[in-house]
């Protein structure tokens, strides 16, 4: 078994409900091919540094997965064909850090920064 | 940002070493060891953009290791994770 760190980037007019529906859809393929989710997180509606397909933002949705690597292969050929998707990336880790969130306390990390200056 | 910090480290090497007594506390000499490997420094990750910022320039480009004082084994994986948050769009 393997540990996956999977991203995807849907476009930036994509409604919360189809995010729901890309998060299901992709976490129902890791379920079939007998892998276990260990956490999801939305990043939210975030800046993209450079226009990608004439979209200036994107959502982003993060998978922590743990299973074989033909979840990858099977994933990777359903988001390639997927519209409503920009980028998807997996990377292989040995450990999880389950507890960083970049993303989430974003705005905290600026408030310190600021005090700092 | 990192323009200053390469004039003022080469300046700083040459003034500064000359102005040290023996008495002086270390830290004033300057800065020789790698921040990322020291203990309770930060994962060099590439959802961590905040950090990875630290460690371009201002167009975007990865600054060379010279400059910043990052130990060869970090600079590559500083440069990998980069690479992937660029791939993502995040930087």
């Amino acid at each position: 078994m393997n540990l996956y760190e999977h991203t995807i980037v849907a476009r930036q007019d994509t409604s919360p409900s189809q995010i729901k529906q890309l998060t299901e859809k992709y976490s129902k393929i890791v379920e079939k091919n007998d892998g276990e989710i260990v956490k999801t997180e939305e990043w939210g509606l975030l800046n993209l540094s450079y226009i990608i397909k004439k979209n200036r933002k994107g959502s982003f949705i993060h998978f922590k997965i743990k299973g074989p690597g033909k979840i990858i292969d099977e994933l990777e050929k359903n988001e390639s064909i997927d519209k409503n998707l920009l980028r998807y990336m997996t990377v292989k880790v040995k450990k999880f850090d389950l507890e960083a969130n970049y993303f989430s306390k974003k705005e905290e990390y600026e408030k310190k920064d600021y005090k700092k200056n | 940002m990192p323009s200053k910090k390469r004039s003022d480290n080469k300046k700083g090497k040459q003034s500064n070493f000359a102005k040290l007594s023996i008495f002086q506390p270390n830290k004033y000499k300057f800065k020789k060891s790698c921040p990322l490997s020291v203990k309770g420094a930060p994962v060099v990750d590439y959802k961590n953009i905040r950090l990875l910022r630290k460690y371009m320039s201002e167009n975007g480009k990865i600054l060379p290791s010279r400059i910043t004082n990052v130990c060869q084994k970090k600079q590559r994986e500083l440069s990998l994770s980069i690479k992937r948050a660029r791939n993502l769009g995040l930087i």
